[in-house]
């Protein structure tokens, strides 16, 4: 009670909206103990979390391919090996393959987000017409979960799917007496010169599965760029435009030189982001092309998932275990590292930054 | 963003985008397409008279539910703690919780296996909706602390001062005011319980009657020898509501996504 007495002269200074961490929190002296409160949430979570972790950890340690028998103990303290499996992760070229993949995917589909986005956004933010009827359009593949959509675009993109009927109509496909479909002579005297004389238009297919994949998250994430970059350029000062337009700056000088800087923060968590869903990625390369064929779109994901069902007879958890722990440092290195690199913030600060941002994002999202 | 001056220049632009959506409609119409083709809405009706076909949606709306009834309560409860009470070393416990952030769910698939073959939880609801759940917690606690920070201290104590316990200036001060985050935080559990996939597979298994909706259309290439025009109507179907909800509550949507890409 007295400590609130005292701390009763503070209240009565008009307390900005603004002042936040330090000045507010260390009034809580007086507040009632809140352990109990976070207690359960903490359980739930990081209990969970962190025990599957720490017993992937433990599963590491076993045999690549040690499964559990029907009276064996969780855990099988006896059959602890050591770091071996590490080792042979890293000797896999599985492994090596599914982080290229992973690396490719990462760039290819952030740069075309980004750039999507940002035209998307700033064409919306003009006045054209229906903009609504766009936005909704736009957004569709990001609600529309992954594994609905995966039998949708294995349609698209097959032998007769849209993508062949287009391409033949644009002149550059032929289709011959038996069905089969090739591209137009010029087209393929190109590509042979170019090296890619690999590519047909059979899109699953190991010199084009990879790409399938990259197109198809493409389509599913455009609308998320656009959302964050239509917000971030609500927020631009119209003054700011104005005074660059006066100065006579045309539409592209002004979007280049004015609007994107002005994006940064939304282009750097969308690099998280996508950083994270790249590493993470599951749903679209399993159902979509099986990792396939002959592993050309595998990732961590879809290899953590095989080691445990689909490529032995029997799960091995041992490596399931492995490749998951080193998945995991991936994940977190990387966050870690593209928001300290970018930033130059500890990462206390930075995950204030980043609820700061998320909460102005939800009040202009719109 | 641009300026346009005539109005030649606005139907430019929109003629533009009207381009550029092309290969987002693509897929879209493409489902549709495929789906009324051969006996046209006889596909439809031969994918809802299945006996299963509603155990698919109820079993994705009990996840949903269950993992949004879970993580608004504990979220709730853990960013009142974290913002406006005393915990010894709070920040330690915050940041272990952080630390979960970008967890990707493959990484629990071996060890959750496991567990749930010794305690003979395989195909229970629960073992479903507590690690979706877990996964959400981290990041809907970053937000909605954040969230709560904003509310001024002097509401709480002006509650405790009029003799509100705890308890109670959680319940009538914290809840209604935190209810703008409250709902984006429920959309966005919403989205992510409704499409996880490897889980509720995994978890559940891929028995009839213990599928969610994420499996729907897959479930029907080995019912329907690779027959398109079935499979993609299980497609529309499952995608339907998810469309629907969105396109109604268009806003929400928006804010509630947005929020959940900056992690």
């Amino acid at each position: 009670m007295a400590k609130s007495v005292t701390a009763a002269p503070n209240d009565l200074v008009p307390h900005s909206p603004k002042t936040r961490g330090g000045a507010t929190r260390r009034r809580h002296h007086g507040a009632p103990p809140g352990i109990a409160w976070i207690l359960p949430g903490f359980v739930v979570s990081v209990g969970l979390i962190y025990f599957c972790i720490g017993y992937n950890g433990f599963l590491s340690l076993l045999p690549w391919d040690w499964r559990p028998g029907r009276n064996s103990p969780m855990f099988d303290s006896e059959a602890l090996e050591g770091l071996g499996n590490y080792a042979a992760a890293l000797q896999k070229d599985l492994f090596w393959t599914c982080l290229k993949h992973t690396l490719i995917f990462f760039l290819v589909a952030y740069v075309v987000q980004c750039l999507m986005g940002i035209i998307f956004a700033a064409i919306l933010h003009s006045k054209v017409y229906l903009g609504t009827l766009w936005k909704v359009i736009i957004f569709i593949p990001v609600v529309v979960a992954p594994a609905i959509m995966a039998p949708v675009h294995r349609r698209v993109f097959a032998v007769d799917g849209p993508i062949n009927w287009i391409l033949q109509h644009l002149g550059l496909i032929n289709v011959d007496g038996m069905g089969n479909r090739n591209w137009t002579g010029w087209l393929s005297w190109l590509l042979n010169h170019i090296g890619l004389s690999s590519v047909t238009p059979n899109w699953i297919q190991p010199s084009t599965s990879l790409w399938v994949i990259i197109a198809v998250q493409i389509w599913g994430s455009i609308g998320m760029a656009f959302i964050l970059f239509f917000a971030a350029m609500g927020q631009i000062e119209p003054e700011i435009l104005e005074a660059a337009r006066i100065d006579g700056a045309g539409n592209i000088r002004v979007l280049w030189s004015v609007i994107v800087p002005n994006l940064k923060p939304t282009i750097v968590s969308l690099a998280i982001l996508n950083a994270i869903t790249a590493l993470k990625l599951f749903d679209q390369p399993y159902l979509i092309t099986a990792g396939g064929p002959a592993h050309s779109s595998e990732f961590l994901g879809t290899y953590i998932y095989g080691e445990l069902f689909q490529f032995h007879s029997k799960p091995q958890y041992g490596g399931a275990a492995t490749l998951s722990i080193m998945l995991l440092v991936l994940a977190v290195g990387c966050s870690i590292i593209m928001s300290a690199g970018s930033r130059g913030q500890s990462p206390a600060k930075q995950a204030k930054k980043r609820a700061r941002l998320a909460k102005k994002n939800l009040e202009v999202a719109a | 963003m641009f300026s346009i001056r005539t109005r030649t220049g606005r139907l430019l632009l929109t003629l533009l985008v009207a381009v550029m959506v092309i290969p987002f409609v693509v897929p879209l119409i493409t489902m549709v397409q495929v789906s009324l083709s051969g006996i046209g809405w006889g596909n439809y009706k031969a994918v809802i008279s299945l006996p299963s076909f509603w155990t698919y949606f109820r079993n994705s709306a009990v996840i949903a539910a269950g993992t949004i009834v879970i993580v608004y309560f504990l979220t709730m409860a853990a960013s009142f703690g974290f913002s406006k009470l005393r915990i010894r070393s709070k920040e330690v416990y915050f940041w272990a919780l952080m630390a979960a952030l970008t967890m990707p769910e493959v990484v629990l698939l071996a060890p959750l296996v496991i567990m749930a073959s010794k305690v003979h939880a395989g195909g229970a609801i629960w073992a479903v909706i507590l690690p979706i759940a877990a996964l959400q917690i981290p990041f809907t606690t970053l937000l909605t602390r954040s969230y709560v920070d904003g509310i001024p201290d002097e509401l709480l104590e002006a509650a405790r001062i009029d003799g509100a316990s705890t308890w109670r200036q959680f319940w009538h001060v914290v809840i209604p005011l935190a209810k703008p985050m409250a709902v984006a935080i429920c959309i966005l559990v919403l989205i992510n319980a409704w499409n996880s996939y490897l889980l509720p597979m995994v978890l559940l298994g891929n028995t009839e009657g213990h599928m969610v909706v994420t499996q729907l259309p897959n479930s029907f290439k080995t019912r329907y020898t690779d027959d398109q025009t079935k499979i993609l109507a299980g497609a529309v179907l499952a995608a339907l509501p998810e469309i629907i909800a969105y396109i109604s509550l268009q806003r929400h949507f928006e804010r509630g996504m947005a929020a959940g890409a900056l992690k």
